[in-house]
């Protein structure tokens, strides 16, 4: 923890990646470790969740009333997982309705 | 238990941003079991009232601040601050932010409302060095700050230096807070809980208080949508081309979910106790007490002093209005003066119980000043039934003589203000407000404003603007969007004919889809405030402590409160509505002491004029106050009005209300005996003998109750209203069958009359209301059928009616009103009345009609006037090349060379156009070729006699030679740049073709029978959808053949058949059968439509054919 607690900083080349992963959570809904490309990476701190805006403009055929933020918003995590010594940052995006996990970002290696 | 107050809460009063009605939050947040909650609209206080009254009735504590712009020293916006009023403090922190609001909005759109934060510290701080500083608000700062930027960017002593550079100028404890603010947006990014939590830090470390809220905008995540479409409308452009709010996370969240944002936020258990804990202490400390805060409730009335009262105003009132009883009643007899005296007597002893005689004085004040700026004003509403309005000169109609009651306006029974409407000549109202301002001081009087909110069109048009649709694609669905609510756009473009295409489009058009979605969205959200159109608030000096006011279009203040927030607020509002028709009654009887005269007191014209009622039977009805619109004109053809209560009654009757409740057809049956009138009990008779037993007045149903029940008129008027709740229904039932029978009614009767009674609920009109209008009605039929040629210029100049201004022509011509034609040396900007050689009256256009034309044209060709010659003129008066250019093709030139003197069209001095200029030979063409040369020249010269004008020759040689356009072509011009068809009436040129299909002039109906086939044509002046018993939709198209108005009606099958042409086509025919509607009344059941112009032009090339063959 640097003088501001809660930064995470974002080292390291940035990957953008589209694949689906299995994710464990705890009973708080917090990501503790996924599956990727046959591996298994472990959660090694807190991971931040957040809220990225989707352009329903261009992306949603339909936004009647009580459709849902879902069209407007995506859950968004960003942790670090570790994997055989080697530590990552991953970003997770989470679709609520659904409960599928999609890796989108990966910093380092 | 400790409950989250949200403190940071904009609602959808915040002009194209908040999305839910203060209601709505009230009722979720005491839902959520929350005990206090504020409202902080941006740039003003436009929701407080409503937010202040939904708390009190849910037992909510009301907090209210108000969301601003930080300006930097150049008046730039840099972040933002939410001030909080400290309550329970005599109003000092309502005060502060009330002025504080005023401040900020002092510049008007000249700069985005908003204070530095010097401005900030020294309104919410009260006091001075020696003895101290108290704050009476708060000043919470946002996130978005400078000092939250910098906090972002790990600089924390930069941020630290910026923070404590603007916490000094706060050192009363309690008049500055920071507010955190985490709505999960991305790490590291403006809202984000990185921010929030260094900007706890900071705070922490300067000692500074930290609250928590979620800068909330709308009512639940879904709502989200309609705020990204919101911010397009105030950033004026699509979405994608300006940064959108981060997410979908600025609602008013539950009191677990802050907790979780304050655990998030602080991770430790006890820092994000603490943030809720000081969080919590800001909302005690801003706890508003309406009454003792706000003054809620109670009525204010300027001082005394202000309206120059020494003694007890009550006393003044008695005095004044017994002294008037000899004007309103000369030689009135001692039995009449009884009833006067009598009625006088029981309304000033109500008046004094409710010490509402201050109100009356003033309004009676402000008649009498409006009367000395010799303006004509008329009341409206239920004021007019009331005596002492009408001795005061407020309401000119006499409550005895028409039977209205005061009851029904004023009664102990109730404590609010009444509300008094004065009509007055619409092109002079400004003038009132002025002078308003100028007798009761800036710091007594405001003016109102009010909140227009998103309907049909405009929703569709600020969704369409958020989507990026071009601007004609939106003005094609917004021109078929008639009469439904966007609420249920989709519903209706799946039934409306005219959106069939639509719903067509709406099968694959995933945009389209979009655009209908958000346009059912936004419907009835506020839009954007503005002057309310009539309304003007008057109160003591207290008033700019009580409400916030803002520059208004007209540079006079505004309240930032609309009509709605009067009552609770205690304001007296008073109504001073423009109404067009007295302004063109005051023209028309200026014209007629100008041209002829004759000094005519419109007020004091006998209201039995057998004339007048005649004229008014013939159905031609344009241009008459109230009963000119097709529906009217129908209604007055069964009707036949013959007396001045048969007006007050007809004009009751056509609203949606007598029309939904089936009350028009026993009424008309009963009064032209084609059946009995119906009493439900004799007693009854002598109130409904004058609708023959149908309840139509709200003064039917005061005094039905009244004499069933016994239980007085003031009383009855409270049942009448508690009628409009359905939860108070049952008890006025139970009380009414309870009293009416102990009163001896037989259950029968007490049945029949109930059941007419609850079915009356929203139908009904209030008779004095009705009878106020009916006086202009009566006044302007006056005119028209004893001065038509004055009262046309009235209507032209001042335009009161629904008809566009070509259609006055062609009642002008049906009445024999001789119209000039424009002429650069007569024609002013008003249409005068002229006196012709031969002693007849006529009206000369006026040159506001000419497109293009600017008003300083306008003033400098009047200034100038006459001219010699058309050089003259060029030289003088100065005209641009393009309106020397119109005035020329309209003939407005025609004079300055000799041409005719206008008279031409009329038949007076010649024959036709065309010939007038035989004499001399010149024609219109040899002026267009004469304009054509002075157009060529590259810079008019300036006038100077010592210079000789060398350049060109202005010597008055017209080129000759040139052909007379056709007349044909005069009326297209005619059309094109005056919107009128002066030569002729337009389709004349469609005649020959009209003649040989057979079609029926407007004027030929009348003598037709019931059901016979017809065909008319003309032009379409007036598509009307008025509500229907049924529901069914049914259109009313009018058109005008020159001859007069005729109306066709459109049932379900005929509108499928073509619906395209009802809303768009201007030039129509229309196929149907006649269907008479009473005596005088006949319209067209209509079949089928075309576009006139498409028939011609099939028809012409007919012809063509058939000659080459």
């Amino acid at each position: 923890m640097g003088f501001y607690p809660g930064a995470i900083k974002k080292r390291g080349k940035m990957t953008r990646v589209d694949e689906a992963v299995t994710v464990s959570v705890n009973q708080n809904g917090e990501p503790i470790g996924f599956r990727w490309r046959d591996q298994c990476f472990l959660v090694m701190n807190r991971p931040v969740r957040w809220f990225a805006r989707k352009e329903w403009w261009v992306e949603s055929a339909r936004v009647q009333r009580g459709i849902g933020a879902g069209v407007l918003e995506t859950e968004m995590w960003r942790l670090s997982a570790n994997c055989q010594d080697q530590v990552m940052q991953f970003e997770l995006v989470h679709q609520a309705i659904s409960n599928r996990w999609q890796l989108v970002r990966v910093f380092g290696n | 238990m400790y409950q989250f107050t949200h403190l940071h809460v904009a609602s959808a009063y915040s002009g194209h941003y908040g999305v839910t009605r203060p209601e709505y939050l009230a009722e979720a947040a005491a839902a959520m079991g929350a005990t206090a909650l504020a409202i902080t609209d941006r740039n003003g206080l436009y929701g407080a009232v409503k937010h202040i009254g939904a708390c009190l009735q849910l037992g909510l504590d009301p907090i209210v601040g108000v969301d601003l712009a930080v300006l930097d020293d150049t008046a730039k916006p840099i972040g933002r601050v939410t001030v909080l009023a400290h309550g329970n403090n005599s109003g000092a922190g309502w005060a502060t932010l009330c002025k504080l609001v005023s401040v900020a909005q002092q510049h008007g759109k000249k700069q985005p409302p908003g204070l530095t934060i010097t401005q900030l510290a020294a309104l919410v701080q009260q006091g001075d060095s020696e003895t101290g500083y108290v704050a009476t608000a708060t000043a919470v700062l946002s996130p978005d700050n400078p000092f939250g930027q910098l906090a972002l960017t790990s600089n924390r002593s930069a941020a630290l230096n910026a923070l404590a550079d603007w916490s000094r100028h706060f050192v009363a404890p309690g008049a500055l807070a920071i507010e955190i603010v985490s709505l999960l947006t991305e790490p590291g990014s403006t809202w984000s809980t990185v921010q929030a939590t260094r900007l706890v830090d900071l705070a922490d470390h300067l000692g500074i208080p930290a609250v928590l809220t979620n800068a909330v905008r709308y009512l639940s995540p879904d709502d989200a949508l309609t705020a990204d479409v919101l911010d397009a409308a105030r950033h004026l452009e699509p979405l994608g081309m300006f940064e959108p709010q981060p997410n979908a996370q600025a609602w008013l969240k539950t009191h677990g979910q802050m907790l979780e944002v304050a655990q998030e936020i602080c991770r430790e258990y006890k820092r994000a106790q603490k943030l809720l804990d000081v969080t919590a202490a800001l909302a005690t400390r801003c706890r508003l007490n309406p009454v003792k805060d706000c003054d809620w409730g109670r009525p204010k009335t300027p001082e005394k002093s202000a309206l120059g009262i020494t003694g007890n105003p009550f006393e003044l009132l008695w005095q004044k209005t017994h002294e008037a009883i000899g004007w309103r009643y000369p030689g009135i007899s001692q039995s009449k003066l009884q009833t006067v005296q009598h009625r006088l007597a029981a309304e000033l002893m109500t008046i004094h119980k409710l010490e509402f005689a201050t109100y009356f004085l003033t309004v009676a004040d402000v008649a009498q000043m409006i009367r000395d700026m010799k303006i004509r004003t008329a009341a409206r509403g239920s004021g007019a039934g009331s005596l002492v309005n009408y001795l005061l000169g407020i309401s000119g109609v006499d409550p005895i003589e028409h039977d209205l009651l005061f009851e029904r306006f004023l009664s102990t029974e109730r404590t609010s203000l009444p509300d008094i409407d004065i009509d007055v000549e619409s092109a002079r109202r400004h003038e009132i407000y002025r002078a308003i301002f100028k007798r009761y001081g800036s710091d007594r009087v405001t003016l109102l404003s009010m909140q227009s909110t998103y309907r049909g069109r405009g929703a569709v048009r600020d969704s369409g603007l958020a989507l990026g649709f071009e601007d004609d694609e939106i003005d094609d669905i917004a021109k078929n969007v008639w009469r439904f609510s966007a609420r249920s756009f989709r519903a209706a473009a799946a039934t409306k004919p005219e959106l069939a295409k639509m719903a067509e489009a709406l099968e694959h058009d995933r945009k389209l889809n979009l655009l209908v979605d958000i346009t059912e969205r936004l419907d009835r959200l506020p839009r954007h405030i503005s002057m309310h159109p009539c309304g003007v608030i008057l109160g003591d000096t207290s008033l700019l402590s009580l409400t916030p006011v803002e520059p208004s279009g007209l540079g006079l203040p505004m309240s930032q409160f609309d009509k709605d927030d009067m009552d609770p607020m205690g304001l007296l509002k008073l109504d001073v509505l423009g109404v067009r028709m007295q302004s063109s009654m005051a023209y028309a009887v200026r014209e007629i002491a100008r041209v002829s005269g004759k000094e005519l007191d419109l007020d004091a014209i006998a209201l039995d004029d057998p004339e007048t009622f005649k004229s008014i039977r013939t159905t031609n009805t344009l241009g008459i106050f109230q009963i000119e619109s097709p529906g009217q004109r129908e209604l007055t053809g069964k009707h036949q009005p013959t007396v001045f209560n048969d007006l007050t009654i007809q004009i009751s009757l056509f609203r949606p209300g007598p029309m939904k409740g089936n009350m028009i057809a026993p009424y008309l049956d009963a009064r032209h005996g084609f059946a009995k009138a119906i009493y439900p009990h004799p007693d009854l008779e002598p109130i409904l003998r004058e609708t023959f037993g149908v309840v139509i007045f709200h003064e039917h149903v005061l005094r039905i109750f009244n004499v069933m029940t016994k239980c007085g008129l003031a009383k009855a008027d409270e049942l009448r209203r508690s009628l409009e709740n359905p939860r108070q229904k049952p008890q006025i039932e139970s009380f009414f069958r309870q009293k009416s029978s102990e009163n001896g009614y037989e259950q029968k009767v007490i049945d029949k009359v109930w059941a007419t009674i609850e079915s009356f609920g929203s139908f009904g009109f209030c008779k004095a209301h009705g009878a106020a209008f009916a006086m202009p009605t009566y006044q302007s039929a006056w005119l028209k059928t004893h001065y038509p040629t004055e009262f046309v210029a009235g209507l032209f100049t001042h335009d009161p009616g629904m008809y566009p201004r070509r259609l006055l022509l062609t009642e002008a011509r049906r009445l024999g009103v001789n119209i000039l034609p424009l002429d650069v040396n007569k024609s002013t900007d008003e249409y005068l009345v002229e006196k012709l050689p031969n002693q007849q009256l006529a009206v000369r256009l006026a040159l506001t009609e000419l497109q293009s034309i600017s008003v300083t044209e306008i003033a400098r060709i009047i200034k100038n006037a006459p001219y010699a010659d058309l050089s003259d003129f060029y030289l003088r008066a100065e005209p641009t090349r393009r309106t020397l250019e119109n005035l020329a093709l309209v003939g407005a030139l025609d004079s300055l060379a000799g041409i005719g003197d206008g008279l031409g069209s009329l038949g007076v001095s010649s024959a036709g156009a065309g010939s007038d200029s035989q004499s001399r030979q010149i024609t219109r063409g040899d002026i267009m070729a004469k304009v054509r040369q002075l157009n060529a020249v590259k810079k008019r010269p300036k006038l100077d006699p010592d210079q000789p004008m060398l350049e060109f020759d202005y010597s008055e040689t017209l080129p000759t030679g040139n052909p007379e356009p056709s007349l044909e072509s005069k009326v297209q011009n005619e059309l094109r740049l005056l919107k009128l068809d002066v030569s002729q009436h337009v389709i004349e040129l469609y005649r020959p073709m009209l003649d040989e299909m057979g079609v029926v002039q407007a004027s030929e109906l009348v003598g037709l029978r019931n059901k016979t086939e017809v065909l008319i044509a003309g032009v379409r002046v007036a598509t009307q959808t008025p509500p229907m018993r049924s529901g069914k939709r049914v259109v009313f198209i009018s058109l005008d053949d020159g001859s007069g108005c005729s109306d066709a009606t459109f049932f379900d099958e005929a509108q499928k058949r073509c619906s395209h042409i009802l809303f768009n086509t201007r030039l129509v025919l229309i196929s149907g059968k006649t269907r008479r509607t009473g005596v005088r009344g006949v319209s067209v059941m209509a079949e089928n439509a075309w576009d006139l112009k498409d028939l011609y032009k099939q028809w012409k090339a007919k012809q063509a054919q058939q000659v080459a063959s």
